[in-house]
């Protein structure tokens, strides 16, 4: 029998219900658990209950808006992928989904789940035994972060692959609680602090993400991993471009696994209007360097995902022109 | 302790409708191996990582080893144990046996069953959908070419039916 | 009834693709391993571990976790006085440590209780207090001088300091026309079968008696140190290999958990399941250790090796463990692969304080092959030589004796390096690809069981016992162990062949002291042939007795009567034929059950010279030898290597079961191109960092490619019908093959394993810049 702590379970059919279940402290929800349950046997986390989402319906939808798709936290990554709209309409959303761990996994884990997924660490997504070996860590029970030792920041890097895409398409994320409904805009449902990635209050529920269409992009993600299946992202990148390589018209890059929180590339606005040649892709590469930060939260060396997170930015953007041109 | 107080459970496992008292607590795979005492399904892992524990929860594919039994109310609940009928293995369990699909035999119920759950939706699936399903179940004995094999061996012309 | 018909022929085993005899249960879900028996009344065990790398313990206090209610026994290395380990020479290990912890993750103490979640409690109330000592976590460091000892009888923390010249390196190279040394490092990695290590203990306190059920692939070698760690009368122990996940070489000597669960279920007086983590497997380890290589090699411009000169470091870890033999076979084996009249090994085995290693797939070559296989392959291309003809430049004839004294009776390398030229398109492919596409080649070669074992007793290196009762049913006795690579299969297919009996009347008891026969166990390939010979040794005893039983029925002479398997008849005379169960039921007149003993003894001369230091390893009554061929893509963005093909052939002797040899070639070669692509162990300070299958990275079946086999059967005299090793061989020659294919690639020499994608992406910048900067000149 494996070890796992006391706690209570519920599983309210109902958001209202969930909520109210969540507004007690030491509680936590319980979506797909494919990130939750790990940890919780590694001895992260001791919640007194958990709040199991998977029974309420209303969580588990996929609607189209004027402007584009609303889908429910509740939804599986199998159920996203599978879906006719997202296919036709969100392609970097597919395209990262489909990268998610394994095929197994995407059958429980939810959309909700993945843009809520915990920050790692090689330091921290380890046992109990081993980070006490280690004197834990400023992200569990510890003082020190042993990737940045000198810094008073925890260091660990975001690893969700769907929020990149979804930033692509403008998310806005439906934030539900017992203080109320708040619509937030996905991109600051983040902050730079692997401790504290997301910026969501105790007790509330991210309901569902609202994406909107982008028309004449072409989109696609791209992961750095040294597995094709079930690794972590050592860099995702994910793109929508319009234009050709002659005039670049519009270009939106946000960027996972370098970052405590997926990050939006800013400043491509200066590319625009203009051919993407050398000099174009030179400056491109210089932005993500600029805005990256890889650390040593995985083994696999920083300096390396910075370098290949600018590599996959420019072939990316490239590659996606070239298509942008064919299609004409 | 008060609220860790056992529930009762109420789902079908392999075609057995079942009531039992469990804690919250309990992991599926252990609600399995220690509550119904079918022991097929295996864990690998700490958690997660390595798809051994694969069953199907109505259909789907899913690691036991990292959900909970009390999420599983009124389920349907499928194990390896399910799949042969009186005594006779199904054709894919014959394929994986015949086509060497297994060696040492710790990862193959996962296996299986990942593979199982693709064939019930997709009756014809190529190598690379094959693949795509059984990316998260690792095996270190074969080298994969012949579970693909095995996999294949159902599909399409391969398809026997037996005697 | 048998049919009696003229269509009536002896079952012609060998050769037979024989789905494995217990695949059906590894498939149904009904197979049993450690962890599935049944575990009513059992108490749970739990290791402390310790969070030091090195430290005298200072004070052990188990007082309070002995007071937990639901504890019912805690230990420590008080209660275990004599220490284990798989050599003789080296047997420096206690199940529970004394006085000193030596890697992060020794253990330390271990609970018994009545659940997991009071012996976790009473874990938690153990305290330890130590006083750290001077770690060291390579071998580098532990070999400084003034460096603290991890072992007080180990100067210098060596384990083993070996130095043989044959012939005279010197020489060689003086005559050489190109000369070149370069270092290799082959990063730690482990064997990570997909079972975690488990162990089911019970004491019978009124009888004294303990039975062990654990995941070993050596139960003989786990019921010698038991005998000697729980100082018990070896007839009171009984020990038992259920159905086993894998081992890879992981599980050939005692591990430190399968005594623990002995001693706490003897101090508890009761039953003690034990399921370690799979962070516990990892840190339990015995894998390939971490290696640096100088190699320098002389080569005549027609290709010849003059001369080879390999310095070997490898940083050991905590433990003796198999550890000198480790050492002795990367020198041993840079023989019998290619003719080469000089060669000189200067082995070094450093203790370190990291968990320790042993014995992994292809003990002990496979870091010196791909060292070997790319230095040759690099050299030929210096002098302008095609890597196939450079090799068949310094084959070996097909019967030899090397300097170092191993012989062997078949060598199938010519046949191998034929076949995989032609079928990788190599002519075609070397050097034309694409840009960053290209194709390499290695070869290799592996033991076909240690000629010599560990613990010499004089006895048979192997023994069958083979039954035959009154209802027919053939029952063999074997304490081979399967671990799924098929050895009861094998004993099956052998019988079978001998007697030409159906399948269905054979048995395999595997496995349990108590009722099969001793047997060293699966390690250095050793069972198709030596568990093979014993068995074809026994068949053939109880084919004989069913001979002489026929003609006594016939009233003719034994020459005169024919075995067709499932009956007997007179030489032509297919009127004469009875079935099987009547010449049995003749056969027991008068003797009743019938039981005969097949043993195998290594011939003398396949046992090693003996004129030097560790003569015996390395020595074999034959090798297996193969090559590889791996095509591959890089992509230059990432450093991403793209496997897209592989070729192999092997030369196994002879296929006793092709389905089950293209099994383990394809298995092994895999697990060679996982270690030249993406596996090893990483530590922090001596704490493992990636004790878990989403860092420790070996391969998804994405991006394992097709492999494509061309089994080699030239037949070796020594084997059971000819049959050689089948799975080690395999893997060693991937890893160059890979290495190499990259440098076709990228034009990037590759030194250092797995060849990660940060690795190679440096490697590839730092050779543009070289280039640019030679540009500008």
């Amino acid at each position: 029998m494996e070890f796992l702590p006391d706690f209570d379970v519920k599983r309210p059919l109902t958001i209202v219900e969930a909520v109210a279940m969540a507004a007690m402290k030491n509680t936590c929800f319980l979506a797909g658990g494919t990130d939750l349950m790990p940890n919780l046997r590694r001895g992260v986390g001791n919640p007194k209950t958990l709040v199991d989402l998977s029974a309420i319906a209303e969580m588990t939808e996929i609607n189209e808006t004027d402007s584009g798709l609303c889908i429910g936290g509740g939804v599986t990554l199998q159920q996203l992928i599978a879906n006719p709209q997202i296919q036709r309409d969100f392609n970097v959303v597919m395209e990262a989904a489909e990268t998610i761990a394994g095929t197994t996994h995407r059958y429980t884990a939810t959309v909700g789940g993945n843009l809520c997924l915990d920050t790692r660490c090689q330091y921290y997504n380890q046992s109990e035994w081993w980070r006490s070996a280690n004197d834990y860590c400023l992200k569990h029970k510890g003082n020190i972060c042993h990737v940045a030792p000198k810094g008073n920041i925890c260091r660990a890097a975001f690893s969700g692959d769907l929020a990149p895409a979804m930033l692509i398409h403008e998310a806005q994320v439906e934030l539900i609680s017992t203080e109320g409904r708040r619509v937030v805009n996905l991109d600051d449902m983040y902050q730079e602090d692997g401790a504290n990635s997301l910026t969501l209050k105790q007790g509330e529920l991210l309901a569902s993400v609202t994406l909107s269409k982008l028309d004449g992009y072409q989109t696609a993600y791209k992961k750095m991993r040294v597995r094709g299946g079930v690794d972590f992202p050592l860099a995702g990148v994910a793109m929508a471009v319009r234009g050709s390589e002659d005039n670049l018209e519009d270009m939106r890059i946000a960027l996972t696994g370098t970052n405590s929180r997926p990050i939006r590339l800013e400043g491509t606005d200066a590319l625009k209007g203009k051919p993407l040649d050398e000099a174009g892709l030179k400056a491109l590469g210089k932005l993500v360097f600029a805005q990256v930060m890889p650390m040593r939260s995985t083994f696999t060396p920083a300096a390396y995902r910075r370098k290949v997170a600018i590599n996959m930015v420019r072939r990316l953007a490239l590659n996606l022109l070239c298509q942008a041109y064919s299609k004409r | 302790m008060a609220n860790n107080s056992k529930t009762i459970l109420k789902l079908t496992v392999n075609g057995e409708a079942r009531e039992d008292l469990v804690p919250p607590n309990i992991l599926l795979i252990d609600y399995l191996r220690e509550v119904v005492t079918i022991t097929g399904t295996k864990s690998g892992c700490d958690g997660g990582e390595c798809g051994a524990c694969t069953i199907l929860i109505n259909g789907n594919p899913t690691l036991s080893c990292i959900s909970l039994a009390v999420s599983q109310s009124g389920k349907n609940i499928e194990t390896i144990e399910s799949l042969a009928t009186n005594g006779r293995l199904s054709i894919l369990q014959q394929m994986f046996h015949e086509k060497l699909g297994t060696q040492c035999g710790f990862c193959t119920p996962g296996m299986i069953m990942a593979s199982e759950a693709l064939l019930r939706k997709n009756d014809n699936p190529t190598d690379d959908e094959i693949t795509k399903a059984l990316e998260g179940n690792l095996c270190r004995c074969t080298g994969y070419v012949k579970i693909l094999e095995s996999v294949k061996a159902v599909i399409g012309d391969n398809a026997r039916v037996r005697v | 009834m048998t049919k009696l018909n003229s269509e009536l022929k002896p079952n012609k085993a060998v050769g037979d693709r024989l789905p494995l005899i217990d695949g059906i249960e590894k498939v149904s879900g009904k197979a049993d391993y450690t962890a599935d028996l049944d575990p009513r009344g059992a108490l749970v065990g739990l290791i402390l571990r310790s969070p030091y790398a090195h430290a005298d313990i200072t004070k052990l206090d188990i007082s309070e976790a002995l007071a937990l209610p639901g504890v019912a026994a805690v230990i420590t290395g008080d209660d275990c006085c004599a220490p284990f380990g798989i050599l003789p020479i080296s047997e420096n290990e206690f199940p529970l440590v004394k006085d000193k912890v030596r890697y992060r993750g020794d253990a330390v103490a271990a609970v018994a209780a009545v659940d997991m979640r009071t012996a976790k409690k009473a874990l938690d109330l153990i305290k330890l207090e130590v006083n750290e000592l001077p770690a060291y976590f390579t071998a580098e460091e532990a070999m400084a001088a003034n460096a603290t000892l991890i072992h007080d009888d180990r100067t210098g923390n060596f384990e083993r300091k070996i130095s043989d010249e044959f012939g005279n390196a010197e020489k060689g190279f003086a005559q050489a026309d190109l000369v070149r040394e370069e270092s290799y490092h082959c990063n730690e990695v482990t064997h990570a079968h997909m079972e975690p290590h488990a162990a089911l203990a019970e004491y019978d306190v009124e009888r004294d008696r303990l039975t062990l059920q654990s995941v070993t692939q050596v139960p003989y070698y786990v019921h010698l140190m038991l005998t000697q760690c729980m100082s018990m009368d070896s007839s009171k122990i009984r020990v038992i290999k259920p159905f086993v996940g894998g081992g890879f070489g992981a599980r050939t000597e005692t591990l430190n958990f399968e005594i623990i669960a002995c001693l706490l279920a003897r101090a508890a007086g009761a039953k003690v399941r034990m399921k370690l983590t799979r962070e516990e497997t990892f840190l339990t380890h015995r894998g390939r250790q971490e290696t640096t290589i100088k190699l320098k090699m002389g080569l005549s411009k027609a290709g010849k090796i003059l001369a080879c000169h390999a310095t070997v470091i490898q940083r050991g870890g905590a433990y003796g463990g198999y550890g000198t033999i480790t050492s002795l076979y990367s020198g041993a084996l840079l023989h019998a692969i290619y003719d080469i009249p000089n060669i000189k090994y200067d082995g070094f085995r450093v203790y370190s304080n990291t968990p320790a290693c042993g014995a992994m797939r292809g003990h002990g070559t496979v870091n010196i092959r791909f060292a070997f296989e790319s230095l040759l392959n690099s050299m030929a291309e210096d002098i302008g030589l095609d890597a196939f003809e450079v090799r068949r430049e310094n084959l070996l004839p097909d019967k030899f004796e090397t300097l170092n004294g191993l012989k062997a009776l078949s060598y199938g390398l010519p046949e191998c390096l034929d076949w995989v030229e032609k079928a990788s398109g190599w002519n075609k492919k070397y050097k034309k690809l694409p840009k960053n596409k290209g194709i390499g080649i290695g070869c290799s070669h592996f033991v076909s069981g240690a000629g010599k074992t560990v613990h010499w007793t004089g006895e048979p290196a192997a023994t069958i016992i083979i039954k035959l009762d009154f209802d027919g049913g053939i029952t063999v006795f074997t304490g081979a162990a399967d671990i799924g690579q098929g050895s009861s299969t094998i004993v099956t297919q052998l019988v079978a062949e001998v007697l030409g009996c159906d399948y269905g009347r054979i048995r395999v008891i595997a496995n349990d002291s108590a009722i099969t026969p001793k047997d060293n166990g699966s390690y250095s390939s050793r069972v198709t042939v030596m568990v093979g010979n014993a068995t074809v040794d026994a068949a053939n005893k109880l084919k004989d007795i069913l001979l002489e039983a026929a003609a006594g029925k016939f009233q003719c002479a034994v020459a005169d009567v024919e075995c067709l398997g499932e009956a007997y008849q007179m030489k032509d005379r297919p009127d004469t034929a009875l079935p099987f169960q009547n010449i049995l039921d003749v056969a027991l007149i008068g003797s009743g059950t019938i039981s005969v003993k097949g043993t195998y003894f290594v011939p003398r001369e396949y046992q090693g010279t003996g004129k030097h230091r560790g003569a015996a390893v390395g020595s074999s009554p034959g090798y297996s030898y193969g090559v590889s061929a791996a095509e591959v893509t890089v992509d230059e963005d990432t450093g991403m290597i793209t496997v897209d093909n592989i070729w192999v052939a092997h030369d196994c002797g002879r296929a006793i079961n092709p389905l089950s040899v293209e099994g383990q070639i394809q298995g092994g070669v895999w697990m060679g191109m996982a270690q030249a692509l993406s596996e090893e162990t990483r530590y922090h300070d001596g704490l493992h960092l990636n004790p878990n299958f989403i860092d420790y990275r070996f391969p998804t079946i994405v991006e394992s490619p097709h492999i494509e086999i061309k089994i080699i059967e030239p037949g070796d005299a020594n084997g059971p019908y000819g049959a050689k090793e089948a799975s080690e061989g395999a893997l060693s020659s991937i890893v160059a093959a890979i290495a190499s294919a990259v440098k076709d690639a990228t034009g990037v020499e590759i030194t250092e394993t797995p060849i990660t994608p940060d690795r190679l992406l440096d490697a590839m910048d730092k050779q543009a810049r070289k280039l640019h900067k030679q540009g500008k000149r």
